[in-house]
């Protein structure tokens, strides 16, 4: 699409051609090209080709994994019951996800209105990330269709994961009525925007609310099982705010990374305003993620200091734990300090993606590798693997689908 | 855009609380984490690890007991004690079996010793705090009682008992559920009967009763015969306690007890978030909607600047 | 389905297990042998050379305890029945209860806070621990078959001979 560009072509800003007829839905989904071009330029797009071969793998294990069973596709550990669908799709995905709310606070409540441009983005990434974790849940659950017991058919209101339950859905409502402008614009629904703009600041807070609580009660779920994690990564009182101060870095860093991935494959869609003050933005977001990191790495030593688990560091966790702290914590928060005083764009994004590494491996630590560091570790079952990757593919493709056609990386042209 | 007015603020604000109230239930979460001690007048099983004599007469009455399938070795097959699984572990309970007999060499004891594994129904149990339908109960007579018919399948059950019991039958796509001994409590127990188990065993390994009353026993046991027992009840402290209790005469970290566990029961280690939850829910919304105000009075100061 | 059938035939088991089939023959001073029967469903009943174990043992008390007469073997007994104190019989039976944690075994020990032995041994456990325990010792025969031959339905209940499962079923993972 970017050579398309160059070529002269124009993507849809607003409701009317250049001619001045309106856009039709259909040509809208088809991004305004003719359904013939619309087919080129998919198949002329080599990372379609990968997609292809992955759903020729995956698609068929994902059925199979619903007509087979869990036995099917994963080692049926009783030992480990979760494995990587919840370890990635759940535990690293929601943190990543942590921009929504970010964002939202950042513009609506603390009046950052120069962060407007990027807020947007923010949100879909919270939306989706949240809604690709439910995705991973229904994967990985028993009994998927049985998703609304803990709401409306037996409460277990005292458990950590029901708490997980209800903040997830409520927020993934607030998230989608914090997206609805983009839709009513692209839609051309105006009365929507102007509803959600009257309720924004009460669901901005609701959203904060929500967040602090979930991304901390993803932590709080391993205190039910204290003796199973490694003490390095487990502490009973900091669990929880470990899991929420990463993920407001998380958060940070998972838009940083996007937004360079649509600067660099969807250049197309992206426009001046967005461009222009990306790098400005980046520099804000590595100050806001960097500050962040500081925190993680005093109360992580906090932690392992109340515990009093140094014993642990001399030993091969404790090595493997040190990795992570250093490339995972200390390297990003370094980069990205650098990159704030030189005001160097490309290095913060270095670091972002060095954040991002850095908290997928603490949530893989905390509920995979070293969880059983007691007893032995698990390998997850290739098909495992598959599906998630099939999953998590999918979650691009629907990331990629809505940014190249609702106003989220540029601003909507009002006609009328 | 547009600064927002005093109406639509206080109409967000309504929204907000809106949300809240929502998620308000959670609130109750801060108080259901008390503490809980079990049913004073509980059944227990104390069982005596010292007579064991691996015979796996156990595992056959459960299994036909609870309507099992069928094992993969007959039970009077003993090489399944060299079996082993992942990481060079004992066998343990399985979708299949929900007590399973392990053997220990242990060095300095002339013959190996058994051990018997089966859910301990805990007096505060974690499986039933940690899961978020409710599918668990604690009966009155003791038992932990799982309910299929709720469960959503999430396996957070698994992950919290700390001593690995429940297994689920993850080879069923239609019904999957946990798996997991309910001490016979719709057979037996709740008729005042002993598990299946305890009386098939020839060997009497297992003492059934008053939870309280076994207490007593297990200690006088030890005092009366000291040099043939640890100084330990397994079970009486451990995680809270438990219905199910053991004695022995090699320590209990030689034979695969888990003798870190501490005597808090799991829930007391979720209590302080659970305390958060209600301190976030009334603090946060004053306190952002306080940001609020401050940062848009920077702004409209600054407009009026900008104006002089 | 099947649950009302299956604590029927539960119960009649139990019932079964719990009649023990004793029959007697005496010569001089006890019983030549003696009929054990407490695990009649699955076995047939054991026949005990009692003439031949008191010839083994060294005295009556190691088995009997304080009940024959003679001064107990086991110090902890001996505290109280250092005399021997006699008892009106000296079957098993009479003190093991065959109904071990029933309803009116846990009843009557509810019921009689002052009762000393209230961890008293039912009739199988002590018939097991006293032979298994001596045999261990002195090498005399401990497989469960090497005294009880088993019947059909007590390979049912192992699923073992006939019952068998297919050798093909692979160890779960
Ligand atoms: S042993 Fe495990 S499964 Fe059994 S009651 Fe305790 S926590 Fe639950
Ligand atoms: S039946 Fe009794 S002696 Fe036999 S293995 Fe089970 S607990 Fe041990």
């Amino acid at each position: 699409m970017n050579s398309l560009k160059s070529q002269g072509f124009a993507p849809v800003v607003s409701d009317r051609k250049k001619d001045g007829s309106e856009w039709t839905v259909k040509e809208k989904i088809m991004l305004g090209l003719s359904p013939k071009e619309y087919m080129a330029v998919q198949l002329r797009n080599p990372f379609n080709w990968v997609l292809w071969a992955i759903y020729a793998i995956g698609l068929p294990i994902l059925v199979g994994r619903f007509i087979f069973g869990l036995g099917w596709v994963t080692h049926s550990s009783y030992d480990y019951p979760w494995g990587l669908f919840l370890g990635w799709g759940l535990f690293v995905m929601v943190p990543l996800s942590a921009s929504g709310f970010m964002m939202g606070t950042t513009v609506e409540l603390f009046g950052r209105k120069d962060f407007k441009s990027i807020e947007r983005l923010g949100l879909l990434n919270g939306l989706l990330g949240y809604l690709f974790a439910v995705v991973f849940l229904q994967v990985d659950l028993g009994q998927p269709w049985r998703l609304i017991y803990p709401m409306f058919v037996s409460l277990g209101p005292a458990a950590v994961l029901f708490l997980v339950a209800w903040h997830v859905a409520t927020y993934l409502s607030c998230q989608v009525a914090e997206l609805v402008p983009a839709f009513s614009e692209w839609m051309g629904f105006p009365k929507a925007k102007k509803f959600i703009k009257s309720i924004v600041l009460g669901l901005t807070i609701a959203g904060i609310i929500l967040s602090t609580l979930h991304q901390g009660a993803l932590g709080a779920l391993f205190t039910y099982a204290p003796g199973k994690v490694h003490p390095l990564w487990f502490s009973s009182p900091f669990q929880w705010f470990h899991f929420f101060v990463s993920a407001v870095f998380a958060g940070l860093s998972m838009l940083i990374v996007v937004s360079t991935l649509t600067k660099w494959f969807m250049r197309w869609r992206c426009d001046e305003n967005y461009l222009n003050n990306l790098s400005k933005l980046t520099l804000g977001l590595a100050k806001g993620a960097s500050l962040a990191l500081i925190t993680y790495l005093v109360i992580k030593i906090i932690g392992i200091a109340h515990d009093n688990d140094w014993q642990y560091l001399a030993t091969g966790w404790g090595g493997w734990f040190m990795f992570e702290m250093v490339v995972g914590v200390i390297l990003p928060l370094i980069v990205f300090t650098m990159a704030v005083r030189n005001s160097n764009a490309s290095l913060a994004r270095f670091g972002a993606f060095l954040a991002v590494f850095g908290l997928a491996l603490n949530r893989l630590n905390t509920a995979l590798i070293t969880f059983n560091w007691q007893l032995y570790q698990e390998i997850p079952h290739w098909r495992e693997v598959v599906i998630v990757i099939t999953v998590y593919a999918t979650y691009i493709v629907v990331y990629r689908a809505v940014l190249a056609r609702m106003p989220i990386l540029y601003t909507w042209k009002e006609t009328k | 855009m547009k600064m927002l007015n005093r109406r639509s603020f206080l109409k967000g604000g309504l929204a907000g609380g809106a949300a809240i109230a929502a998620v308000g239930t959670s609130k109750q979460a801060g108080a259901a984490g008390q503490s809980f001690g079990g049913y004073p007048d509980s059944m227990g099983v104390l069982v005596d690890l010292t007579k064991c004599v691996g015979c796996r007469t156990c595992e056959a009455a459960c299994n036909k007991e609870q309507g099992l399938e069928s094992p993969d070795k007959p039970f009077d097959d003993l090489s399944v004690f060299e079996e082993k699984r992942e990481g060079g572990l004992p066998r343990r309970t399985t979708e299949k079996a929900y007590t399973v007999v392990q053997k220990y060499e242990v060095e300095g004891r002339e013959h190996p010793l058994f051990r018997k594994v089966q859910c301990n129904h805990c007096n505060e149990p974690a499986c039933l705090t940690s899961c978020f339908v409710n599918a668990y109960k604690k009966t009155p007579e003791g038992a932990v009682m799982y309910d299929p018919t709720v469960c959503v399948g999430c396996r957070t059950c698994m992950i919290a008992c700390p001593f690995y019991i429940p297994a689920y039958s993850y080879s069923s796509a239609i019904n999957p559920v946990v798996k997991k001994c309910i001490m016979c409590y719709d057979t037996r127990l709740k008729f005042g009967r002993p598990p299946a188990c305890v009386e098939a065993c020839p060997q009497e390994v297992m003492t059934f009763g008053k939870r309280k009353d076994l207490l007593k026993l297990a200690h006088q046991r030890i005092g009366q015969n000291p040099e043939a027992y640890v100084d330990h009840v397994y079970g009486e402290t451990e995680v809270g306690g438990t219905a199910w209790m053991y004695l022995s005469d090699v320590p209990f970290d030689k034979i695969g007890y888990d003798t870190h566990l501490g005597d808090q029961p799991i829930i007391s280690y979720v209590k302080e978030f659970l305390a958060i939850v209600p301190m976030v829910l009334t603090i946060w919304p004053a306190l952002f909607t306080g940001f609020y105000l401050l940062s848009n009075r920077k702004d409209a100061l600054k407009n009026e600047d900008n104006k002089s | 389905m099947g649950g009302r059938k299956k604590t029927l035939v539960g119960m009649a088991a139990l019932m079964l297990l719990t009649a023990p089939l004793v029959a007697q023959s005496w010569a001089g001073d006890g019983p030549g042998s003696v009929e054990l029967g407490s695990l009649a469903n699955h076995y047939s009943a054991v026949t005990f050379d009692h003439a031949m174990h008191t010839g083994v043992a060294t005295s009556c008390a190691e088995c009997h305890h304080h009940t024959t007469g003679a001064s107990p073997t086991d110090p902890t007994c001996a505290r109280c029945h250092e005399a021997g104190g006699k008892s009106r019989s000296v079957a098993c039976r009479d003190c093991h209860s065959d109904k071990r944690f029933s309803a009116e075994d846990l009843a009557k020990i509810e019921e009689t806070p002052k009762m000393y032995h209230k961890g008293k041994l039912g009739l199988k456990g002590a018939y097991h621990q006293k032979c298994l325990g001596c045999h261990t010792t002195m090498g005399g025969p401990t497989g469960c078959q090497d005294c009880h031959t088993r019947n059909d339905k007590g390979d049912a209940f192992f699923n073992s001979g006939k019952y068998a499962p297919a050798p093909t079923a692979k160890a779960g993972h």
